[in-house]
């Protein structure tokens, strides 16, 4: 196949007098880690027919900050490479690090590392379910989902003194033990969910504008998201059966049966769009409740560090060396640290970190491709990347002139709803 | 400066500006926007355009991709305006203290009137930083009567 | 650089994931086999273009689930012959990640791949490392065999400095437009990160 019969603008020839195909882009500002966006649409009239993805916005360097700091300094670093999955990264490097420098983790802190990890998910989904939404102009259950969420932070607040990096992960344990005292409150908490999950659920999967805006929207095939690598909740809306904790137990999950959830639990059937992309979300909640009640009856006493002296810790982790890899379920799907250091060498030698996102970035073409613009913020809302992307997009033509702003293309999705209405 | 008008009295809008942040303090300002804060009833609403904007909240050490678009931003707001610094790494670079693809903090980009340091800043720290930036306009107004 | 999809004033990635469709066929499990068994399948295979097979069964938890995982050595020859003997006699690889390294003459690269992913607690992690002389840098593209590996190509062409031969899109992805030309983020050497480019944000101002 020649170059010139590949490009997608050559796939539909311009119609005679008429401009067909144009060209806009949204972004480049955008929130999520490594995958800030800048999306170049080719369009023809309202329906895209050909995407490219612009990205590396949010290109910190963290990976080469990484190789010149020791471990430890390195595992507050991963931290902060989301502040949405802040678990998730220290839960991966942790993990990857313990795989390389052979560090057992004892069975308590195992346990409190997956509460934490399952409370983030809970955060994130419903903040998620929120931007959804948002994106639907449905700003009432924006509201709603956003105060329920507070929740789950002030649990998060409770167990490790902060709402946003929690400081909890330490190689070989957890920085802070759930002392008994504290599981009442727990529980407390997750009552809390499950008195008002049901409604939630009900109002994403029943409300008539959600199902309006979300069913047939937004469709990857289950091959498109198995050959494009993509993971977690976007692969498994498809019908692909992929998550870590299932097919690789680890941690504290190995202890517990978890079943990847996929849409055909409520549907009946896969049909791969924003709406199972929904259901996958709504049912991960319910099960996160049941993982956090799982451990927290399961947990027995004991350690909770491997080495609890920092001066020690270091030494041995100087001293040590070896390659490893460690994987966790983010909420966004597979998030997978790949981790080298030199016995002898203080910092950590080479550092790979893969997030969920990177994986997912090419499964929005297939999803993109055929919907209208005013689909577009939903679309890639759906995927999760982070929540406020499609705030703070500007489209724009050719000569890079504003032609649109964020706000607009919003509202042409709002607006969108408004007519379905009618 | 120019004068500020009447309208300041009431309502603060801000526009939200990522400049490479870990989104931390992103959800963070949202948080703040929703109900349990609820800053809304005090008329601060986050607005979609800087041209609509009176202050702008600014996340993140700056990226070399963003930095020209930061400033472009900054330049398409009216002026009087504020800029607040939400988070360690916009005030000082925090964790991200050195590296080859930033060009932070935020003040060696644009000008910064309300650093609110913390990773990630509190909603309640996000607040009383706007209300900050609040007083300074309002002097602003006082001092060009 | 091959077959590209990059023509003037416009670049769509429509055209990269549909020219490959897999059929359902190819996504299917072909051989169930125990690492070891894996180990020894790939020693058959490949002969001597695979050394230093390890494979590794780590008890995770008290319900006696298994971490398994392969490591290996491989000529970067056999990559494209290794993932396309996968698809067809084991079973579809989901490319978790490239990794790579700079180890002094040679740079490595680290596959991170996954099969038999989809039943509890039977995904085996593969991982085979490829060695590349830093005078002769090149590995083959693997996007057309697994679409999914683009991102990941893309970047260890600008991180490492790696050729990666008919890739279907060689431009940058995370470095800035204006980002000096033959320099590596994540090489070690004198094409690293020089001293002057790194910039120290906490000691401005002071």
């Amino acid at each position: 196949m020649s170059a010139s019969e590949q490009h997608i603008g050559l796939d539909i020839a311009p119609a005679p007098g008429k401009k067909a195909p144009y060209r806009f882009q949204v972004g480049p500002i955008h929130p999520a880690l490594k995958e800030p966006m800048m999306f170049d649409f080719t369009m023809d009239g309202e329906t895209v027919v050909n995407v490219d993805l612009v990205g590396g916005h949010n290109h910190r360097g963290i990976e080469w900050m990484g190789m010149r700091r020791n471990p430890v300094q390195t595992l507050y670093l991963a931290e902060r490479i989301c502040g949405i999955c802040s678990a998730t990264h220290s839960f991966a490097f942790s993990r990857a690090m313990e795989d390389a420098l052979d560090i057992p983790v004892p069975a308590r802190a195992e346990y409190i590392r997956v509460i934490v990890a399952e409370l983030e998910r809970i955060h994130s989904h419903l903040l998620w379910a929120g931007v959804a939404a948002h994106e639907i102009g449905f700003d009432t259950l924006l509201h709603w989902t956003w105060k329920l969420r507070e929740g789950v932070m002030d649990a998060l607040e409770y167990i490790s003194g902060n709402r946003v990096n929690y400081g909890m992960f330490q190689i070989g344990g957890v920085r802070r033990d759930i002392t008994p005292e504290m599981v009442p409150k727990i529980h407390d908490y997750l009552d809390y969910y499950e008195g008002i999950l049901g409604k939630i659920i009900h109002v994403f999967l029943n409300d008539k504008t959600v199902q309006m805006r979300t069913q047939n929207i937004g469709i990857a095939t289950k091959e498109d998201v198995v050959k494009l690598a993509a993971v977690g909740p976007t692969a498994r809306a498809s019908g692909w059966k992929t998550d870590v904790r299932y097919n690789q137990p680890y941690s504290a999950y190995a202890n517990l049966d978890i079943e990847p959830i996929t849409p055909e639990a409520v549907r009946g059937e896969v049909v791969g769009d924003i709406y199972d992309r929904i259901i996958v979300r709504a049912l991960e909640i319910k099960q996160s409740i049941e993982i956090i009640r799982g451990c927290v009856s399961q947990m027995e006493p004991g350690e909770i560090l491997w080495e609890p002296k920092m001066a020690k810790l270091l030494m041995e982790l100087k001293k040590r060396g070896g390659e490893g890899v460690g994987r966790h379920e983010a909420p966004r799907g597979e998030a997978i640290h790949y981790v080298k250091k030199v016995a002898g060498d203080e910092n950590v030698t080479y550092w790979k970190v893969r997030a969920s996102t990177y994986n997912n970035l090419l499964a929005w073409v297939p999803m993109l491709i055929g919907d209208e613009i005013a689909d577009i913020p939903l679309i890639v809302a759906s995927a999760d990347p982070c929540f406020s992307c499609t705030d703070r997009v500007a489209i724009t033509n050719n000569a890079g002139k504003t032609i649109l702003t964020g706000e607009e293309l919003h509202r042409l999705s709002v607006e969108k709803t408004r007519r379905l209405m009618q | 400066m120019a004068r500020l008008n009447k309208s300041f009295d009431k309502a603060l809008w801000v526009f939200h500006v990522n400049s490479g942040s870990c989104n931390g303090c992103d959800i963070e300002i949202v948080a703040a926007l929703t109900p349990r804060y609820d800053v809304e009833r005090f008329g601060i609403k986050l607005v979609g355009s800087p041209r609509h904007a009176d202050v702008m909240l600014i996340t993140g050490p700056v990226t070399k991709k963003l930095s020209e678009k930061v400033k472009r931003v900054y330049d398409q707001m009216a002026d009087p305006k504020a800029v607040i610094v939400v988070g360690t790494c916009g005030c000082t670079g925090g964790t991200f203290y050195e590296s080859y693809t930033l060009d932070g903090p935020v003040d060696n980009v644009i000008p910064v009137d309300v650093y609110v340091p913390g990773c990630a800043a509190r909603p309640e720290a996000i607040i009383q930083g706007v209300v900050k930036a609040w007083e300074k306009l309002e002097k602003l107004r006082g001092d060009s009567v | 650089m091959g077959e590209t999809g990059e023509v003037e004033g416009g670049f769509g990635l429509r055209h990269y994931i549909e020219r490959f469709t897999p059929s359902a066929e190819e996504f299917l499990r072909k051989k169930e086999l125990t690492p070891q068994e894996l180990a020894g399948w790939f020693a058959e295979k490949f002969g001597e273009r695979v050394r230093d097979i390890v494979a590794k069964e780590k008890p995770e938890g008290t319900k006696g689930a298994l971490r398994r995982t392969i490591w290996m050595n491989a000529d970067r020859e056999i990559l494209r012959d290794m993932i396309r003997s996968l698809i067809d006699e084991i079973h579809y690889p989901h490319l978790s990640v490239i990794s790579g390294t700079d180890e002094g003459e040679k740079v490595e690269l680290q596959y991170h791949i996954q099969v038999y992913y989809g039943e509890r607690a039977t995904e085996t992690t593969i991982s085979v490392r490829f060695a590349l002389p830093k005078d002769d840098l090149w590995i083959d593209s693997i996007c057309d065999l697994i679409p999914g590996a683009l991102i990941s190509e893309r970047e260890k062409q600008e991180m490492l400095g790696v050729d990666v031969r008919n890739i279907y899109d060689s431009r940058r992805y995370f470095l800035p437009d204006d980002f000096p030309q033959g320099v590596y983020p994540w090489r070690k050497d004198e094409t690293g990160i020089k001293p002057e480019m790194v910039r120290k944000l906490s000691e401005v101002g002071l």
